[in-house]
């Protein structure tokens, strides 16, 4: 994990960063300690979040130059795997997925789209990885063990850490002087986000 | 069938956040003329900041209503509109002193900006025009309230005169005969509606913060 604790952005972001890849329902998860309410909002809303970041997504696969398209092609392929992967839990688990957006889910996805729209291919490719980046290493100090090992194991994943570092290789060779202004605006929007989970 | 215009419902369905607004410590403050200068500052810059989104927002629905040359027409007025309130802020850019090309948005501005943008963008029009019009139909109110009161002392007349006008009053009559004209009582719409008064509430907690 220290290639992308010690990326630009990363770096750049200051205490951001660990405000935006550290989360007391983190902590809950590897201790063993989450409550199951809690577990079971985060799917909820991890669900929609991850249905509007396609959206995101197809915005900047449209905007972005060959060939830098070709993985975030594959990613918004994954992106629909893990929504079938979402289903399937949530179905398990008798969750309603046609639920509400929680307003920081809300916002933060508002603040994507709105993004996908107007700003350049060099800024949302700053986004795309910060989004894919706070998710592996927030996950990944976790020991893959403890009844969410599955959760944790997807988003720690050699293959997801190897498309994270595509994503981090393409923001890098097509800079933008708001870049990091907008990769801060992710993890303060990240950090909302697991305060939501946590806190409701 | 309720024969009643969405408009009045939505709003109806919203009274108590309006309500909220006018109690709210902000606007009290405008109302008998207490506001902190300094606050009334900062208000200024956001709601620029913001009155540029909300005028991109217009000119989106416009896109989006393209082949509706009358509708096109009346967005476009309620766009000048937008620019007579931009105006009145650079007027009080100036006495204030401020930049408004070097605000930093707060949190709750670009939370409010980046949903009306996202709507503007993807909704159909009808939703947009339902993410707009909590914006004007609470000025308005606001405004009218608080000109009940004798303000001819108070040190924001201009902004209670200007909300609390026959002109304002007829642009968010306007807007609400749009949104009655193109929206449906969906509960998108609803939601939407509903998001922007929510938005305006956090709006001015912010800008006391």
């Amino acid at each position: 994990m220290k290639e992308f604790t010690e990326s630009r952005l990363a770096l750049g972001a200051g205490e951001l960063w660990d405000l935006g890849t550290r989360a007391e329902f983190l902590n809950a998860v590897g201790d063993g300690s989450l409550p199951e309410d809690a577990f079971n909002r985060w799917l909820v809303q991890d669900y929609l979040f991850v249905k509007g970041f396609a959206g995101f997504a197809s915005l900047t696969v449209a905007k972005t130059p060959r060939p830098g398209q070709s993985a975030l092609i594959a990613g918004l392929s994954a992106l629909d795997d893990e929504l079938d992967w979402f289903e399937a839990h949530a179905q398990a688990r008798s969750l309603d997925l046609g639920a509400e957006l929680h307003p920081a889910c809300q916002r933060y996805l508002d603040f994507l789209i709105t993004a996908g729209y107007s700003e350049p291919f060099q800024v949302l490719l700053a986004l795309f990885y910060g989004v894919e980046v706070a998710y592996t290493v927030a996950w990944g100090r976790l020991e893959v063990q403890g009844p969410y090992a599955e959760f944790i194991e997807r988003w720690t994943h050699e293959d997801f850490q190897a498309y994270v570092r595509v994503l981090s290789k393409l923001a890098d060779e097509h800079t933008d002087p708001r870049q990091q202004a907008m990769f801060n605006e992710v993890m303060r929007h990240e950090r909302e986000f697991w305060r939501m989970t946590w806190e409701g | 069938m309720s024969a009643e215009p969405l408009h009045k419902t939505l709003w109806q369905g919203n009274q108590a956040l309006a309500e909220e607004c006018l109690a709210h410590p902000f606007v009290r403050g405008l109302g008998d003329g207490t506001l902190d200068p300094e606050v009334f500052k900062h208000y200024v810059a956001q709601d620029a900041f913001f009155l540029r989104a909300f005028f991109s927002a217009y000119a989106l629905g416009a896109v989006r209503a393209v082949e509706k040359r009358e509708v096109v027409q009346r967005l476009h007025g309620l766009m000048r509109g937008v620019l007579d309130e931009l105006k009145l802020h650079e007027g009080y850019a100036e006495t204030l002193a401020i930049d408004l090309g070097k605000v930093r948005p707060h949190p709750a501005a670009r939370a409010y900006t980046d949903f009306l943008l996202r709507t503007a963008w993807t909704a159909e029009v009808g939703e947009i025009m339902a993410a707009m019009t909590p914006c004007m139909r609470l000025y308005a109110y606001l405004g009218q309230e608080l000109a009940l009161r004798d303000h001819s002392q108070n040190p924001y007349r201009e902004w209670i005169d200007t909300y609390s006008s026959a002109e304002f009053e007829a642009l968010a009559a306007e807007l609400e005969s749009l949104l009655d004209q193109l929206a449906e009582g969906t509960h998108s719409v609803s939601l939407a509606y509903r998001y922007a008064m929510r938005c305006e509430l956090d709006f001015f907690s912010a800008s006391l913060a």
